[in-house]
């Protein structure tokens, strides 16, 4: 196979913890959020102190926290129901890519090796940039990355290959994101279920479904009671709110 | 519609909530005739399964009419009109797991997977009415539902047979069922089965129809011992005798062939581990009391099986596995595979085999399910199985 090789090596990020705690400021964040879900979860005053000292780490943390922001890459691999043909397929028709992809609106073409990506951004703001292909081998891989002077700096590659013992298709997908605010950012990003290596494991766990069944599993508009406060932050305690896609909207 | 929602530890309430639409190509919306109170969702009232948000809709058990298909639905499987059962677990039946008849172990159905991943490593299927670490679907404690994937999962059920005979196809049918089917039984094996609920029921009855000799069936609730002896079990009240002595005594000292925990995490017992067990569960260091699974495993026979159909959330401490280890014992368990079970069992019903309505101590319009949930977990007024009626105001006694 002609090599489908990616962007993001290139500066790949060394890992260093540079937190002057013995533990990391993400270790930080995901015990002060553990704090916060289980105070507000105990639905009393003694809950609501749990959840307050919970803020009170978090505010903490973004006091002392001043780490310049490193950029993420990531890589996963789903063994899916499917040949090589109709997952390329489906990847290639880059329009296809916000049915799977969650944080992304629209994907417009602009021609054949350039395309128009929107996402959403924080405070729902949109965040734009375009993306080029760099390599395109039919039924094996594709490679892009934003132009330079986009909003974000972003490069992907995704490659399929057949299982040898014929159980499916092997998909591989690594991107590169450059987070904005640091580590803290990255901490929040985390619990939101926007950090980018839980962003292109979803990413690619909804594109396997979508491959399989011609849907995305989602409980967004479903009927339910009145949530209160309680009921909306598990909500996003659980990502149901950033990580789940608008039903038929994405499908159809 | 009505709907029975969680709004908290022991608090359920029925309140009015936007009927459910069509989301996805493959759902259906069916209007419920007929849906139960489970003792799984007994775990859930109690507050001792994480991820429940405020105002879930509650229930995996339900029946009724198919009122609206998706664009994607396979008009051969389902149409609107058709009377079906719904089963409890969600499967896409195109996943390798569905192909492979793991149907509760589907890959696509829970849009909530990485929360199950982080406490078991991969994810089951979702399920109606539970948790969100299973999906969070809402659930058939309703008068209408949303059914994902429905030209996979719900069977048809013939005209003239009434929902009472069929209903418990949704679940505990084929989970008690599923249970026997785990124990490996050869002709005249000798099960023991822990708790008399009503899945345990099912058990007993399906153990004697895949060729068990004798069933041992132990709990402390009178009526339940009573419905076992019914059933054509010996009983054991663990109030009155040792378990573990009776057993060793009933078998000639080799042991039962298989072991059945119908129980679960809220497990009752006796003596300082279950007293701790119970304190680590109130302090939410162990969400479950493995009580009922320790005796299981020290009670089977050498060689023997265990199966668990009793639900566990999370971890245990505890467990004596040197015990399964050099007795070398068999362990199988999961949520029920739904799809292979509904339509064989369907036709057992049919036949006049067995008729799945003696489980019934109660129907109840849908009002009172909150009072129902207490006086089940309380198992008040000889409550063995609520049965709830979504479009009813009054029930003749």
């Amino acid at each position: 196979m002609k090599q489908v090789s990616s962007q993001a090596n290139q500066d790949a990020p060394t890992q260093s913890n540079s937190s002057q705690h013995s533990f990391g400021p993400k270790t930080l964040v995901f015990g002060a959020t553990a704090l916060i879900a289980y105070g507000l979860s105990r639905r009393s005053k003694a809950g609501t102190a749990v959840a307050a000292a919970g803020g009170g780490l978090l505010a903490y943390q973004a006091f002392s926290s001043s780490q310049p922001s490193k950029p993420s890459d990531t890589r996963t691999t789903f063994l899916v129901n499917s040949s090589p043909e109709q997952a390329y397929q489906l990847w290639r028709n880059l329009e296809n890519l916000p049915r799977f992809m969650a944080h992304l609106k629209q994907v417009r073409l602009l021609d054949g090796r350039r395309s128009q990506w929107i996402a959403s951004g924080p405070m729902d703001r949109n965040v734009q940039w375009t993306a080029e292909i760099i390599e395109d081998v039919p039924n094996q891989g594709i490679s892009w990355r934003s132009l330079p002077g986009s909003d974000v700096d972003t490069s992907g590659v995704v490659s399929f290959r057949a299982d040898p013992l014929g159980r499916g298709t092997y998909i591989t997908a690594e991107m590169q994101y450059r987070l904005p605010g640091g580590a803290l950012g990255a901490g929040v990003a985390t619990i939101f279920g926007k950090h980018p290596e839980f962003v292109v494991r979803e990413d690619l766990r909804r594109f396997k479904a979508l491959l399989e069944t011609g849907e995305v599993a989602t409980t967004v508009g479903q009927a339910h009671g009145p949530r209160g406060v309680h009921g909306h932050t598990e909500q996003v305690l659980f990502r149901e709110t950033s990580n789940q896609p608008e039903p038929l909207a994405r499908t159809a | 519609m009505k709907a029975v929602c969680w709004m908290g530890k022991e608090k359920m309430q029925v309140h009015n909530v936007p009927d459910p639409t069509i989301l996805n190509p493959r759902d259906a919306i069916v209007r419920i005739t007929t849906t139960c109170i489970c003792g799984s969702d007994l775990h859930l009232y109690d507050g001792f399964v994480p991820t429940l948000e405020q105002g879930d809709i509650m229930g995996h058990e339900f029946m009724g009419e198919v009122v609206e298909v998706g664009p994607g639905i396979n008009r051969d499987k389902l149409k609107v009109g058709d009377r079906v059962v719904v089963p409890f677990t969600i499967a896409c039946g195109n996943c390798q797991f569905c192909k492979d008849q793991l149907w509760s172990c589907c890959d696509n159905s829970n849009p909530n997977a990485w929360i199950a991943e982080k406490i078991m490593g991969y994810s089951p299927s979702g399920l109606f009415g539970y948790t969100h670490m299973l999906g969070g679907y809402a659930g058939g404690q309703a008068q209408y539902a949303r059914v994902p994937f429905a030209d996979v999962g719900p069977i048809k059920v013939p005209e003239g047979m009434p929902d009472e005979k069929v209903i418990f196809l949704s679940d505990i049918f084929p989970t008690g069922y599923m249970a026997a089917e785990n124990c490996n039984i050869r002709s005249g094996d000798t099960i023991a089965i822990w708790g008399c609920g009503p899945v345990a029921l099912f058990a007993i009855r399906s153990c004697f129809m895949l060729g068990a000799g004798r069933v041992i069936a132990i709990d402390r609730v009178p009526e339940r011992l009573e419905m076992a002896r019914t059933a054509g079990a010996e009983t054991l009240n663990f109030e009155e005798v040792d378990v573990l002595e009776a057993l060793k005594e009933m078998t000639g000292n080799k042991g039962p062939d298989a072991c059945m925990d119908v129980v679960g995490m809220e497990a009752t017992g006796h003596g300082i581990m279950f007293a701790v067990d119970r304190a680590k569960q109130m302090a939410r260091i162990q969400m479950d009391r493995p009580v009922v699974l320790r005796q299981a495993i020290m009670a089977c026979k050498k060689g023997g099986t265990l199966s668990i159909p009793g639900v566990y959330a999370s971890f245990i401490d505890k467990v004596p596995m040197g015990a399964i280890m050099n007795k070398g014992l068999i362990l199988k368990t999961g949520q029920t595979h739904m799809m292979r079970y509904m339509q064989p069992l369907l036709e057992r019903i049919q036949s006049g085999e067995i008729d799945p309505s003696f489980v019934i101590s109660h129907t109840l319009p849908i009002d009172a399910a909150p009072d129902a949930y207490r006086m089940f977990r309380d198992k008040q007024d000889k409550c063995i199985k609520v049965v709830l009626k979504p479009w009813e105001q009054q029930i003749a006694a």
